[in-house]
């Protein structure tokens, strides 16, 4: 009785909604040919020779190679497990080669180790984590952490306990107003990075998407960006889809449905490799875009054939598409069998102005004199010049952009050149 | 033991027990081969099969277990069993007919609590704060929803972020400002009122629910509030959250000042009492509060609200037909259990400084819930134990496995636990008490150990005596 | 509103709640049997996602590029079996390692959801070491968005007919394999009331095992659906594994019926809430809805108890 009763009221629809083919809307695919909006691949490549700053990959101001026997370390906070241990390791990898390339190259007054404290990028795991590089008195530096909420519960007992810590990519403008001492990035804010995004949608769309992961990241670029096209004619459609979920159909039905010229997603890789299948199974093909967080090859190892033409702001230059950061490249394969991620060449900078700045103390190596040297710190890295700011911003806040052509990574320019 | 062997006479290896134990220790040998091995890669499924499983680690891990079975195996044989007298069951009776040792082991513990402290690392005391103190405050309330009242609460943790997120609502550090700024301590009120408010609006409509329907519907309420937090960005600050939640402060109306005549010693303290960055003033804060919450949730245990709760937990059709107000009384377990997860709330924001959507997500529910059921549920020395063991387990580990495996050993912990001890680390003596009573009109030879004796098991699930506990006992 | 874009979303709804429903069968099985929540289910959906993903990756490399019909069609049963074979397995060893032991020493219910969360946290950390923390991919071997048909200009594509067809076979063949056989008629038995089962002969260990490890078919077929659809990882389990619980419970836990309407109905509520509000919601709408439908049927929407289901 039952069953048969609720098979029918199970089937009815499903039934009657494929009887009803015939009444197909035929004008109901027109929009991605019907909108001429500009893809990636339209979008200018200008000359990468420009890209990074000067690089030059071995930290080289180092003054005497007299060995004092002095063993310091310098820590990797962040990350290593958890829900995002992506970045994480990309960047400890990073700061791990730094330090054995330092060591290599012997020219150093004294020998460093590494070290790294897991966070598990929880806000509540990272005072713990901080206070274990605290506690060891031969840590003099701390690379990390990579996440904005990691950062602000760590940062007061770093601050506290005069520990420098230079972030590869916590990017959350608030973080250099908070009053934490002893906090450094090598990345500019969240800020700097929206403002391009959204001049460059400006140059090539009317109407834009803008999608972000709900992450403290993403949402916070996005507002960036959303405050910046306020100000233009552009029409703006904002909206938020959880970091965890793993099923994109719905929201890139309604980017497909808003008709949009371009759309832009903030957020990690993994959210955008499932978006960008799944807007390729609606149909978008409007220009799409996203950030230094999905700026990583797991995007397109994801995302396939669905990720080509997407373009992305990073205020990084890449080592994979730099030529030449080639020997960062070669040297992190060989040591981790794995390339290079998403700010692992900003996480190597981090590490190598530290060491850069270890290397002009006389005397011993303190947890104040450090952060002084780096106050001062004028190194060439890979990606940019790093000099800090006094509130610890850097000073070089270029942004490049990348697309996806066929299936690689490229350079397109960045923003300077392409808004030209 | 072997219930198997007795009803039904299967030969064959696979049910020859010893045969069996062979096989799974074995097998674990082989887990704990990859579990310690080389981590995987994304492109080659069978890289850390390979690395691990062509080493010299294999032969080890499972040498190691096999040698484990030998001994089991010769125990076995020569009937070395372990008697009652030195398994837990006998020395807890023993410790219960002399109370002197049981004290001694409470103020053991709690001299412990109070003086070791301070000879800890830094990592330690904040470890001993943020996760130990914490948790263990977070278990003893749920302890009142779960181990008492018999409720599965698994959105417990959103009482904790209510607690929190008010205290940042009252220091004026969310983007709407409140009508006046307190100091934490003073916000510790208003988290409980807003926790005891919260706990009545999700109690009222829900508690008519029976077992896992209310789990589900708590679940939901938990979601609801992170969601909510995370979205509601006008009020909450979204996902950025709060930052620079003042530490608190009291100034005691009386201070002392004293010379020691003779001696160039002065103490001169004008009675206030500040909390910084530094973390063990907070451990003696949590120490004070958990004793606070402890003696006044064992008062209550024992009382006729206590006992209420047990006749609920246990059939609450009858308690109501014996006049136990269930549904007042079930509000008021979701209510002292939400307002102690909001006095933990307070501690944690101000003593972090900084919350966020991310620190009350739906896996730390269901880890507070495992800490009062690996404890001893209904039990609150178990659970006080269990929280602070289980929360300490993972920071423990760090200095031994790579960071990512923690969980892994984590959750082994708890599986082997249950299987082992399903009644927890310190089962509840109220719990044990009904057991006995029931037994003691059993026939002789029932004995004390019911965990391994399926014969003489009563369930100890309450209302709902589960077919699972039938099985066990229809072998 | 337009009607082809209600279509639509109800399309994508029953794509994702006949998944959700493939999962929630495996809970509402063990319920039905053991009256406990399953936790560790989702690890068998997940464990299903990579025994399918692995099956085919063997086979046919990384990019294997499109196939024919009839090969993509053999292989996606075999990948369907590899991930229920994967499931199976795993719903099996669980039931031997963190149920049974438990079962006799006659644990109360709650150390069982102890064990089960145990074992699921042991599970995708240990799969994540295993076979890396990176999501991973089915390689695709057929055109997953080719359009199929249309209703009212809302278009379905070949995976969403994979899913939804091969989900609703699942469900009648389970639901007729409950119904009919003499496992059935066990597990029914089983799930009324078990010492009376077992004096009418009923091995209750057996047909509890085969209850998990029926659930365990449906839950790692589902897993490998998935992995086609979305992704492959360590953790992919949890969402899902929450929701097909939610869902089970909103049909009325322990009903195969109620978790088949269940999952259907949460992955509908889901999707046409993403039409009026933010997408950020939904997950807030599909728990408001639940809270709701149980306020006014304490029991889900269609009672409780496998045994008399059918």
């Amino acid at each position: 009785m039952r069953y048969q009763t609720l098979t029918r009221a199970l089937l009815i629809p499903v039934v009657g909604a494929l009887t009803m083919t015939a009444c197909a809307n035929s004008d109901s695919n027109n929009t991605a040919s019907g909108n001429d909006c500009v893809t990636g691949a339209d979008v200018a490549a200008v000359a990468a020779s420009d890209g990074g700053g000067a690089a030059t990959t071995a930290p080289t101001t180092g003054t005497t190679g007299t060995n004092t026997g002095k063993t310091y370390t310098i820590a990797f906070l962040g990350a290593l497990s958890g829900n995002n241990p992506q970045l994480g390791i990309n960047e400890a990898n990073a700061v791990q080669l730094a330090v054995k390339q330092a060591n290599d190259a012997g020219t150093l007054p004294f020998t460093l180790k590494y070290t790294s404290s897991d966070d598990e990028g929880a806000p509540d795991k990272a005072p713990a984590a901080a206070q274990k590089l605290i506690d060891d008195p031969s840590v003099v530096a701390v690379v990390g952490p990579p996440f904005s909420g990691t950062t602000k519960a760590a940062e007061p007992a770093l601050s506290d306990a005069g520990l420098l810590s230079v972030s590869p990519s916590a990017t959350n403008p608030a973080l250099t107003s908070q009053g934490f001492k002893t906090f450094f990035r090598v990345v500019p804010p969240d800020d700097a990075q929206g403002q391009e995004a959204a001049a460059l949608l400006q140059k090539y769309a009317k109407s834009v998407y803008l999608v972000d992961d709900t992450s403290e990241y993403g949402k916070g670029l996005a507002d960036v960006i959303q405050k910046e096209l306020g100000s233009t004619s552009i029409k703006v459609t904002r909206e938020g889809v959880s970091d965890k979920t793993q099923d994109y159909s719905s929201i890139a039905q309604k980017v497909k449905n808003a008709n949009v010229d371009a759309m832009y997603y903030a957020g990690y890789y993994q959210g955008a490799s499932l978006f960008a299948k799944s807007l390729k199974a609606v149909g978008y093909s409007c220009l799409a875009m996203s950030d230094d967080g999905t700026n990583d090859d797991q995007f397109i190892k994801g995302a396939q054939d669905s990720a080509e033409g997407w373009l992305f702001t990073c205020p990084c230059a890449d080592a994979r598409v730099d030529p030449k950061a080639k020997s960062f490249l070669d040297a992190y394969k060989t040591e981790f069998n794995a390339d290079p991620g998403t700010y692992s060449p900003e996480s190597y900078d981090a590490a190598n102005a530290i060491i850069a700045a270890m290397s002009t103390i006389s005397g011993d190596v303190t947890r104040d004199k450090v952060v002084e040297a780096v106050k001062k710190v004028d190194y060439a890295g890979l990606t940019k010049q790093v000099k800090f700011e006094p509130n610890g911003e850097v000073s070089g806040k270029t942004i490049f952009v990348y697309g996806v052509d066929n299936g690689k990574r490229v350079l397109k320019g960045t923003t300077t050149d392409l808004l030209k | 033991m072997n219930t198997n062997g007795t009803v039904r006479r299967r030969t064959g290896l696979w049910h020859n027990e010893d045969a069996r134990r062979f096989v799974s220790l074995v097998a674990t040998g082989v887990l704990i081969a990859l579990l310690t091995g080389a981590d995987g890669s994304q492109d080659d499924s069978l890289l850390a099969f390979r690395e691990s499983l062509l080493s010299i680690r294999l032969p080890i891990c499972v040498g190691l277990m096999v040698l484990l079975w030998a001994v089991f195996y010769v125990g076995q044989r020569r009937r070395i069993s372990l008697s009652p007298a030195v398994t837990g069951a006998a020395f807890r009776q023993r410790l219960r007919q002399m109370p002197v040792v049981r004290w001694l082991l409470i103020v053991a513990v709690v001299g412990a609590a109070l003086v070791l402290p301070p000879f800890l690392s830094g990592f330690w005391q904040t470890v001993l704060v943020n996760q130990v103190g914490i948790y263990v405050l977070l278990a003893a309330g749920l302890n009142v929803v779960v181990g008492w009242a018999g409720l599965l609460d698994l959105g417990y943790i959103a009482f904790f972020a209510i607690g929190a997120y008010t205290t940042a609502y009252f220091t004026g550090t969310l983007p709407i400002a409140p009508p006046f700024v307190v100091n934490p301590f003073v916000a510790i009120i208003f988290a409980v009122l807003a926790c005891l408010v919260a706990g009545v609006l999700l109690g009222t409509p829900t508690l008519r629910l029976r077992g896992d329907y209310l789990a589900v519907v708590t679940l939901g309420f938990g979601e609801i509030v992170r969601i909510v937090a995370l979205n509601g960005d006008d009020f909450t600050n979204g996902p950025r959250g709060a930052t620079n939640i003042p530490h608190p402060s009291i100034t005691l109306p009386f201070g002392v000042h004293f010379t020691v005549p003779g001696l160039d010693w002065k103490v001169d303290w004008d009675g206030s009492l500040r909390w910084g960055i530094d973390s063990l003033p907070y451990w003696y804060l949590l120490l004070v509060l958990t004793a606070l919450v402890v003696f006044l949730l064992s008062r209550l245990e024992h009382s006729r609200v206590g006992r209420a709760w047990t006749a609920i937990r246990e059939d609450e059709v009858a308690a109501q037909a014996n006049g136990v107000r269930t549904v007042r009384l079930k509000l008021l377990a979701f209510a002292i259990g939400a307002s102690t997860s909001g006095v933990a709330g307070v501690i944690y924001a101000s003593k972090v400084g900084f919350i966020s959507p991310d620190n009350f997500i739906l896996q730390y529910s269901i880890f507070v819930l495992a800490y009062v059921i690996f404890g001893g549920m209904g039990s609150l020395t178990g659970v006080v134990l269990g929280a602070a063991l289980l929360t300490a387990l993972p920071e423990f580990l760090r200095d031994y496995v790579a960071a990512a495996d923690r969980p892994t050993y984590l959750g082994a912990v708890l599986v082997l636990m249950m299987i082992f001890r399903p009644a927890g680390l310190v089962p509840a003596g109220r719990r044990k008490a009904e057991i006995t009573a029931q037994q003691a009109s059993d026939p002789p030879g029932s004995s004390v150990q019911q965990a391994d004796q399926p014969e003489a098991g009563q369930p100890e699930a309450g209302p709902t005596a589960s077919p699972a506990g039938a099985v066990g006992g229809g072998q | 509103m337009s009607l082809q874009e209600f279509c639509q979303f109800t399309i994508l709804g029953l794509t994702r709640g006949s998944l959700y429903a493939l999962i929630a069968l495996g809970y509402t099985l063990v319920y039905g049997v053991l009256q406990l929540i399953n936790f560790a289910h989702s690890e068998v959906f997940m464990m299903g996602g990579f025994g399918g993903m692995f099956v085919i990756r063997a086979l046919l490399g990384p990019s294997p590029g499109m196939q024919s019909f009839a090969l993509a069609t053999f292989y996606l049963v075999l990948g369907m079996l590899a991930g229920a074979a994967a499931g199976g397995l795993t719903a099996w060893v669980l039931e031997r390692v963190a149920y049974r032991p438990l079962r006799k020493r006659n644990a109360p219910k709650l150390a069982f959801l102890i064990s089960a969360i145990g074992a699921s946290v042991f599970l995708f950390n240990f799969a994540g070491k295993l076979w890396s923390r990176q999501p991973q991919f089915v390689p695709q071997f057929f055109e997953v968005n080719k359009p199929i048909f249309d209703i009212f200009g809302a278009t379905m594509t070949l995976i969403q007919v994979v899913i939804v067809g091969s989900a609703f076979a699942m469900m009648v063949f389970l639901d007729r394999l409950v119904a009919t056989t003499k496992l059935g008629q066990g597990i029914r038995a089983v799930a009324q009331d078990a010492p009376t089962a077992a004096l009418m002969g009923v091995d209750i260990d057996k047909t509890i095992s085969r209850t998990f490890v029926l659930g365990g078919l449906l839950g790692g077929a589902a897993g490998f659906m998935f992995g086609m659809f979305s992704l492959v990882q360590y953790n992919m389990g949890f969402l899902p594994g929450i929701k097909a619980f939610a869902a089970a419970v909103l049909g009325g836990i322990g009903n195969i019926r109620g978790a088949m309407v269940g999952g259907l109905l949460l992955g509908l509520v889901e999707n046409w809430s993403a039409i009026f509000i933010d997408t950020k919601w939904s997950d807030v709408i599909a728990f408001v809805a639940l809270v709701l439908v149980l306020m006014f049927r304490p029991t889900g929407i269609l009672g409780e108890r496998l045994g008399r289901s059918a």
